[in-house]
């Protein structure tokens, strides 16, 4: 693993500490307006008083960005950040919004036209269009065999509830 | 007796047998890939293990866990690339003994240690969580309160690499569990009118949003960074070690399984601490320590033993306290609140079958590990064939199926899918997953226990600190957290020093 460049951590910082602190005050702000207080230790208390301790921990990593010091970091190691291979922000944008697409469209399609020909598509799909894979036994083996390894798996061996489809059903 | 018998019944069924081997094989194949580790295994298998019966459920589960914990080993020593964290230290000796031609002998003596490993953290675990557990039943909703913050403080505190992430990353956790329908008092919070928000965010859809779907996202990022190509895997097999190479080493393995064991009990420490103190008091302690890390099997001995000591250790708080003390021993104890079963000190009293059943399904695992590793390990070492990104794809399948199965839901998948994104997000600002995960496991208990503990006094905050075992916890946590800032101040100074150091010997010289 690469290590992180210190003026990158400080843009982490700056970005976390910033996105964090906007969430914190829209969330303090939200529970304060729709929670009622209760009576003694109510129900706003909690989900209140953790916004405001979000509030406060990201205004201090945003300092800690702004100022470029050390801070309250100790060096030291844990758990690091996933290793930054050569990739533009935009494409790895590009790639998060492509996966998490791909897993909610997937939950859709499911619904509506049944477990099998959803795993087939979302699969062949995936890998031709997000993945760029043209060998055709390479597509066509993993979407059946996927779609079938699994239907067996969960839906014959667990006796799991497999969706059937609303549109159109075929098993 | 009585009860031991009934369970082995149970326990020892052709379906929870079927299960725990199940379990141990998508575990070590997990485990041996690199990138997927057991913990993202556990995650999509806790939403199968729900129309299941509870013996077979426990066994899958803890055979996913133990059969992951082995299973690092594998492409540690074949590749030199942990399959999981916890198998880091045993890249140092394992993959020099392939080099020199012993892998098999390696394979075969890393599942001996940890076999022994975690038999010997199961024996402790047993004598002791009772205890615990007896303890813990005297604790009312006050101490209950101190003990569970002093066990979330240890985790963002100890585990991270920043203090102020780690908070940051519990604190969220604990926010996300307050969304839905306040147990109390009824009230709804933040579910915005919607009926899909009302019974909060599920904890199961948590987890395979935290732990598997920010992998797939790596994989494909890995894929367009340049191709890692998959890597030639010989052909090996799994050689047992001689009775008398183990009985060499038999007072190590003792001393690291004692240690992992240990290790393991404190929350927010877990395998990869333990294996790696375990590898320096290996070399510390051996007669020749200058073998080490070209090949030396006590290399490869005191991490195994001391990784797989990990889970005995990890389920005595989990077991007795109810405090899981990494993701692995989350999802563990999400699975077991689906089939009723409630960690924590009441366990004991009322399902004292079923602990006996968690006892022997992980005997069960351990053999079926080492029968796996010595029987199957040709065939399963061919999945490391298999480009990551494909891999991924199969992951996408049971993400998003498992998060449907949890209750049917459509909402659900997308959730994941939500979530998943956001969670790769912080991952990448640096923000550590693993106290959001816990947070979302102790977040509801401590807000009852809190809200409990302040109706009970009529309002009079000072309950907390009213008995000894309440003041102790919090004292703890306090001194945890105390502590970790005050090491963070030193090294910032220490920081500014040399930093002010090289200036000044540098400017004479301009």
């Amino acid at each position: 693993m690469p290590p992180v460049s210190e003026a990158a951590e400080r843009r982490q910082e700056l970005i976390a500490g910033g996105l964090l602190l906007v969430l914190a005050l829209a969330w303090t702000a939200a529970v304060w307006l729709t929670v009622p207080v209760g009576q003694g230790v109510g129900p706003r208390a909690f989900p209140f008083w953790l916004g405001v301790a979000l509030a406060v921990l990201s205004a201090l990593l945003l300092l800690k960005g702004l100022r470029g010091g050390h801070g309250l970091d100790p060096p030291g190691e844990g758990e690091g950040s996933a290793a930054a291979p050569p990739v533009s922000a935009g494409r790895r944008l590009a790639l998060v919004a492509t996966v998490c697409g791909i897993i909610a469209a997937y939950g859709l399609l499911m619904q509506k036209i049944g477990f099998l020909p959803a795993t087939v598509l979302t699969v062949s799909a995936t890998l031709v269009v997000a993945l760029g894979e043209r060998r055709p036994l390479v597509v066509g083996g993993m979407a059946i065999g996927i779609a079938l390894g699994a239907w067996l798996a969960f839906g014959k061996l667990l006796g799991a509830y497999m969706p059937r489809g609303t549109w159109i059903s075929l098993f | 007796m009585d009860l031991l018998l009934a369970a082995a019944q149970v326990a020892l069924a052709p379906a929870a047998l079927v299960a725990v081997l199940a379990g141990c094989l998508l575990g070590v194949v997990f485990g041996a890939i690199p990138g997927l580790t057991f913990t993202v295994a556990m995650a999509l298998v806790v939403p199968m293990s729900f129309s299941m019966e509870t013996a077979p459920a426990i066994g899958l589960l803890l055979g996913t866990y133990i059969g992951g914990m082995t299973g690092g080993s594998v492409s540690a020593i074949l590749l030199g690339i942990p399959g999981t964290p916890s198998a880091a230290a045993t890249v140092l000796d394992g993959y020099q003994l392939t080099r020199r031609g012993k892998a098999s002998l390696a394979l075969g003596t890393a599942v001996v240690a940890s076999a022994f490993g975690g038999i010997v953290s199961l024996i402790i675990m047993v004598v002791s969580v009772d205890m615990v557990a007896r303890l813990a039943l005297r604790f009312g909703p006050a101490e209950t309160f101190g003990l569970l913050v002093f066990g979330l403080s240890t985790i963002c505190g100890l585990a991270q690499k920043s203090l102020i992430k780690g908070l940051i990353a519990g604190v969220l956790g604990l926010m996300v569990m307050t969304i839905g329908i306040d147990e109390m008092e009824g009230a709804q919070r933040l579910t915005f009118g919607t009926v899909v928000l009302q019974q909060g965010v599920s904890l199961l859809v948590a987890m395979i949003a935290l732990f598997a779907v920010p992998h797939v996202i790596d994989a494909f990022v890995q894929h367009y960074a340049g191709e890692r190509k998959p890597q030639e895997v010989a052909d090996v097999r799994a050689e047992l070690p001689s009775i008398r190479d183990i009985l060499r080493d038999f007072w190590l393995m003792l001393r690291c399984a004692l240690l992992g064991t240990g290790i393991g009990a404190i929350p927010g420490t877990g395998g990869p601490i333990a294996a790696f103190l375990a590898y320096a008091h290996a070399r510390k302690s051996s007669k020749r320590p200058e073998r080490f890390g070209k090949g030396e099997m006590a290399g490869v001995v005191a991490p195994e033993t001391a990784n797989n000591a990990v889970t005995g250790g990890a389920m005595i708080p989990l077991l007795s306290l109810g405090i899981p003390g990494d993701p692995a021993t989350a999802i563990l104890l999400s699975g077991l609140l689906i089939h009723g079963l409630i960690p924590g000190p009441m366990l004991f009293i009322q399902n004292p079958g079923e602990i006996y059943q968690i006892y022997l399904a992980i005997i069960v695992a351990y053999v079926a590990v080492v029968a796996i590793q010595l029987l199957g390990i040709r065939f399963f070492v061919q999945v490391l064939r298999v480009p990551a990104h494909l891999l991924a794809v199969a992951v996408i399948v049971m993400c998003a199926y498992g998060a449907f199965a949890i209750r049917n839901s459509v909402f659900d998948v997308v959730s994941v899918a939500v979530l998943g994104g956001m969670a790769y997000g912080l991952m990448r600002v640096g923000i550590p997953l693993t106290p959001i995960i816990l947070g979302l496991v102790l977040g509801p208990a401590i807000e009852r226990d809190f809200r409990t503990a302040m109706i009970l006094s009529e309002g009079d905050p000072s309950v907390f600190v009213a008995s000894v075992p309440g003041a102790v916890f919090l004292g703890l946590a306090a001194l945890v957290v105390g502590a970790q800032l005050l090491r963070s101040i030193r090294a910032t100074l220490s920081a500014r020093r040399t930093e002010e150091k090289r200036r000044a010997s540098v400017t004479p010289s301009e």
